[in-house]
């Protein structure tokens, strides 16, 4: 094992490290250039004068407030492309930790371009006004409060995007990491940023419930993985992934520090995909934090927490052809986690609640995809399909499920979107929009021929194939099959039973924007760059389900987590 | 490549349709646009019109389809759509489908010409023409996911046909219709799901889940469903999917709310072709992939058959509303279908393709007639006027070919079938037959008193009763697109009453292939006599 510091920056690391270097270089550029004026340094004893740029009155143009959106933009689109034309690169380990290969750079794009998403989309939700005026005395109160808020959301500009670099640096760090250690710092990073995302509407109660609520139950369940994380390494003396993987294969029944450090872990990474029962802060966290954050933790955060499931429970502990330790647990789980999301969304009348529980349901459907894979009955070849699927569903989710937060976004910048009534006539109000909303709950429900539903095929082909050869063949009766057929296969008929449940309160969003009379005969506002986003979406949304561009990036997957599972 | 004739009928109105809505959008001036697009809606009808009239005329017309084994005509090579999956663009026809597919095209132009004048025509036209390529894709798809997707297509344009231009309770209607079908076609959907998860291996042909939604290996994938029990009950999910479009008692709530409420071209597509798409789908996939669940449930066909028919037919008799009657007697007639598959016969089953065939041209009349008294009338309460063949002559001349022609007269086109699935039935179950012969009658008597009631009937011979809804203004016959649109299916019913055998005997052949093949072996094993 070579150890960190033989860590080189030679050119062929830069280059396989290039969206991580990109972000580094934005994150000084974001910092640097709102200071950059026209101060001077005088050289004592002389009048010469030395300009030194930091300092001063700043410079028209870095003190337009616009500005660490832009660099950001810019910043996360090239990050992005980089890291897309990186997929195909063949693997590099970096320092003995880090392993960039096709799987890491799959889910770095996949969170690059939900960053990219969101940062477009908060250009509108957070919005910098080159001529902001200051109040004066003549105003009226509410005059002043209206001027004050625009000129603190100047103010804030830089502070959002340098977490949210932040937030793009550990997630993609994170996917490289091949040592838990590393892995868990990576996944602090980012989630320190989030907990300050989440809360960072401070001036309205929800803001700050919801972040300090989230950070609670976060750094509980942080606390509770890095705890087992110590377990582990008591147990083995190493905090590798192939040395914890050898250690497990040889390890002679259970050992009980591997178990409980195991479980440990489980429940840290449960949070970050909110599975039941560690999802309550969830549904708070979303509603309270702007909609393009809670879109990003519906996606990227909670694809974070899979590859960390992937890479613990997948690569360390399922043993070759038996069944690993966890997977009774993860099935029980997997069922109860998309009933209760489904059951709650029924109920849930603010459209932000509501899409959280649907995502607590979607990572219910993928926890039952993977704990078919630790079943032992699955050959590696159906293992492979069922993660392409989850890392597909994963994929595209960023697409449907953040373009559903997007619309919300759209609303909240005319100060609605926490009710359902908000929705109400937007058909009337905003054809197009309302069209790709419509588009993203179907596609969330799995209505084909949407990517939501090939995703959704993919993981209930992946479980059936695996577990119905296992029913007897020759019975007439149905119910003597069914006694017959492995446990798993009714985790397939769960999801099933759930997207038909969940159908309900989805198609409800479409029926409330197309039938019900309007809050507000006013058009949405124009905010063509969020307009270009959703647009965006909804188009991928539908490509990616049907042709070539769908065939394209299941290829990729299935490329990437084929080499995941053979290394 | 994509160039077979199939796809381009199909794909052609949808491109359009979709420039069509949304170049105006776009240029937002264009009032002569918006009217070109109504021009360019009903050419490019016309002209798919043109292309079906020439497949039949030229190959498909001289194909001898009493080998059902020898497939499908004018298929494609299958091109990938998502090959991962085993999904491909396979498209063809045969003597099930090719009628459906010429029904279409030659409905889609009339019921533009009918609705000639309609409000918002830049949109309405277009809409038509795009549920013009979703109702020919679900014909001609060899695909089980093209054909679910198209099959789920059809609803888009219809839902917006009854939301924009229906009558008063459209919203109401609009999301009855929405939410029944869909929610169908989701159980039906569970039942493509588990064949399909059965399908043979095929993971060479590059789809990494090792199966394929190809139609014919979805068929031949029961052999591997592993229990009966479950073959059934993917024959009752697959059965709720279909009975629910056709629509059958009990799940037909939604077609008369559907019907009364949506616009004259809207009911007359929604008649003339969408209801045979359950009829289609289920002679398609339900009976060809599981012959012996078929067989095993004959006597919950002719439940269902019996009491579409019975019950339709019953509660016209108390209609006071002239489309909702219109409508009930369409889930009467539909009764008829699955009593036709549900004999077991080359006759029962041919009698009930030249229902669907024949249903597709009468029932557009009627709905054409319904929504002209709609137009000019202002109202569609029976009784409230009387006389009026006084007033409309045109209009009482449709009404009564229409009528007549629904009821069974010979020499007109229902006739045939009627009569065909009746003797079929009586050989296949002999004295039942008296219940839908009885039916019939009953038929009759709502058909000939609502006419006698409406076009007859009046104290002055030259004078008959207006309706209080003209406000004493003086009626006018149709105007000259509604009759140039009812003429040519007038005189579609009477030409098909006389020659049946343009369509039928493609019809009888392919029925007693398709028997031969699929459903015998299976009557045999479950001891049906054939």
């Amino acid at each position: 094992m070579t150890s960190l510091g033989q860590l080189t920056l030679d050119s062929d690391t830069a280059s396989s490290l290039l969206p991580e270097t990109v972000m580094l270089v934005g994150l000084i550029t974001i910092v640097l250039i709102p200071n950059l004026g026209d101060a001077k340094f005088r050289i004592p004893l002389t009048s010469v004068r030395v300009p030194v740029l930091l300092g001063g009155s700043r410079f028209d143009m870095t003190n337009d407030p616009r500005m660490p959106n832009r660099i950001s933009n810019i910043t996360f689109l090239v990050a992005f492309l980089s890291s897309l034309v990186l997929i195909s690169e063949s693997p590099r380990e970096v320092g003995g930790v880090l392993m960039a290969d096709g799987f890491s750079r799959i889910f770095s794009t996949m969170f690059l371009g939900a960053l990219l998403l969101v940062s477009v989309a908060t250009t509108h939700r957070i919005p910098a006004k080159t001529k902001a005026p200051i109040p004066d005395d003549s105003d009226s109160k509410a005059a002043i409060d209206r001027k004050i808020s625009v000129l603190i959301d100047n103010r804030r500009q830089v502070d959002f995007y340098i977490l949210l670099i932040m937030v793009g640096l550990g997630m993609s760090m994170m996917t490289m990491a091949t040592n838990l250690f590393m892995m868990i710092v990576c996944i602090e990073l980012a989630s320190l940023s989030t907990y300050v995302l989440v809360a960072f509407h401070k001036e309205s109660p929800a803001g700050g419930e919801a972040g300090a609520k989230y950070f609670i139950v976060g750094s509980v369940a942080s606390a509770i993985g890095i705890y087992g994380m110590s377990l582990l390494y008591l147990w083995s003396g190493s905090l590798d992934l192939d040395v914890l993987r050898e250690s497990w294969q040889a390890m002679d029944g259970v050992d009980p520090f591997a178990a409980f450090g195991i479980g440990m872990m489980l429940v840290a990474f449960g949070f970050k995909v909110s599975a039941a029962p560690f999802h309550l802060a969830a549904p708070d966290a979303y509603s309270g934090a702007a909609s393009p954050i809670s879109g990003l933790l519906a996606t990227a955060s909670k694809a974070m927490g899979f590859v960390a499931l992937f890479r613990v429970l997948v690569i360390i502990t399922v043993p070759e052809g038996a069944e690993a330790l966890w997977m009774v647990a993860l099935g029980i789980f997997a069922v109860v986690t998309m009933t209760w999301g489904n059951l709650a969304a029924l109920t849930s009348e603010n459209p932000k609640r509501m899409l959280a529980y649907s995502s607590v349901a979607h990572a219910g459907y993928m926890l039952a995809a993977i704990a078919v894979v630790g079943s032992g009955i699955s050959s590696t070849e159906e293992s492979v399909v069922i993660l392409t699927a989850v890392t597909f569903h994963l994929a595209v989710l960023v697409l449907f499920k953040l373009g559903a937060f997007l619309v919300i976004t759209h609303l909240e910048t005319e100060g609605k979107g926490h009710s359902i009534d908000h929705l109400h006539g937007l058909g009337n109000r905003d054809p197009m929009i309302a069209g790709s909303m419509f588009l993203f709950v179907l596609s969330l429900a799995g209505v084909p021929p949407l990517s939501g539903f090939l995703s959704k095929l993919l993981m209930i082909n992946g479980i059936v194939s695996t577990s119905a050869s296992t029913g007897s063949s020759d019975t007439s009766d149905i119910a003597t099959w069914a006694e017959s057929v492995d446990p798993l296969f009714w985790l397939a008929a769960a999801i099933v039973l759930n997207s038909a449940l969940s159908l309900f309160y989805y198609l409800r969003i479409g029926l409330v924007m197309f039938f019900e009379e309007p809050v507000s005969s006013k058009p949405l506002k124009a905010a063509p760059s969020l307009r270009m986003s959703i647009f965006a979406c909804a188009i991928l949304t539908l490509l990616c389900g049907v042709g070539p561009v769908s065939e394209w990036l299941l290829d990729l997957v299935n490329g990437a987590i084929d080499s995941f599972m053979h290394q | 490549m994509i160039n077979d004739p199939l796809t381009i009928i199909t794909l052609t109105p949808i491109l359009v349709s979709l420039v069509l809505l949304i170049v105006p959008k776009i240029t937002s001036s264009a009032e002569g646009l918006a009217r070109a697009s109504r021009a360019i809606s009903m050419g490019v009808s016309l002209g798919m019109l043109a292309i079906t009239t020439m497949i039949f005329l030229g190959e498909i017309g001289n194909v001898d389809w009493s080998n059902y084994n020898s497939g499908y005509y004018l298929t494609n090579d299958a091109v990938a759509l998502i090959p991962s999956i085993g999904v491909h663009w396979k498209v063809g026809a045969d003597a099930l489908s090719f009628p459906m597919i010429w029904l279409t095209t030659l409905l889609i132009p009339i019921s533009m010409l009918v609705e000639w004048d309609a409000k918002k025509g830049y949109l309405f036209h277009p809409l038509i023409l795009m549920m013009e390529g979703a109702l020919i894709g679900v014909f001609v798809s060899l695909d089980m996911f093209v054909f679910y997707a198209f099959w789920e297509l059809t609803l888009v344009p219809m839902f917006f046909l009854i939301m924009i231009w229906g009558g008063e309770d459209r919203k109401y209607a609009s999301m009855k219709f929405f939410i029944y079908t869909f929610t169908a076609s989701v159980i039906m959907l569970i039942g493509i799901l588990v064949m399909y998860l059965y399908t043979p291996d095929v993971a060479s042909s590059g789809s990494i889940t090792g199966h394929s939604f190809d139609m014919s290996v979805m068929i031949s994938s029961t052999e591997f469903i592993p229990s009966e029990g479950l073959r059934h009950l993917v024959w009752i999910l697959l059965l709720i999917g279909f009975a629910t479009k056709m629509p059958s008692v009990p799940v037909h709530t939604w077609l008369p709310d559907a019907h009364v409420q949506a616009p004259t071209a809207g009911s007359m597509l929604l008649a003339g072709v969408m209801l045979k798409m359950g009829a289609y789908g289920f002679l398609r996939i339900a009976v060809a992939a599981f012959p012996e669940s078929t067989v095993a449930f004959i006597p919950l066909l002719i439940f269902l058959g019996m009491a579409s028919l019975v019950y339709g037919a019953w509660v016209c008799m108390g209609q006071t509303n002239l489309k909702r009657m219109v409508a009930y007697s369409s889930v009467s007639h539909m009764g008829l279908i699955f009593l036709g598959i549900a004999t077991m016969q080359p006759l029962g089953i041919a009698g009930a393709l030249f229902m669907m065939f024949a249903h597709g041209i009468i029932s557009p009349l009627l709905f054409a007639v319904a929504g002209a008294f709609k137009h000019h009338y202002h109202t569609l309460e029976i009784g409230s006027m009387r006389g009026i063949a006084h007033h409309s002559p045109w209009l009482s001349a449709h009404m009564m070919l229409g009528w007549m022609a629904s009821l069974g007269l010979p020499l007109l086109a229902g006739f045939v079938a009627e009569v065909t699935i009746l003797i079929a039935f009586w050989m296949s179950f002999g004295w039942l037959v008296l219940l839908p012969t009885l039916t019939l009658i009953i038929t009759a008597v709502y058909y000939l008193t609502s006419m006698q009631r409406t076009i007859f009937e009046s104290n002055d011979p030259h004078q008959g009763i207006l309706p209080d809804t003209l406000h004493g203004e003086e009626p006018r016959d149709i105007t000259w697109h509604e009759n140039a649109g009812m003429i040519i299916l007038g005189a579609l019913t009477i030409l098909f009453g006389i020659l049946p055998f343009i369509f039928w005997d493609m019809m009888s052949e392919w029925s007693s292939g398709f028997l031969l093949e699929t459903l015998v072996q299976a009557m045999q094993s479950e001891g049906v006599k054939p």
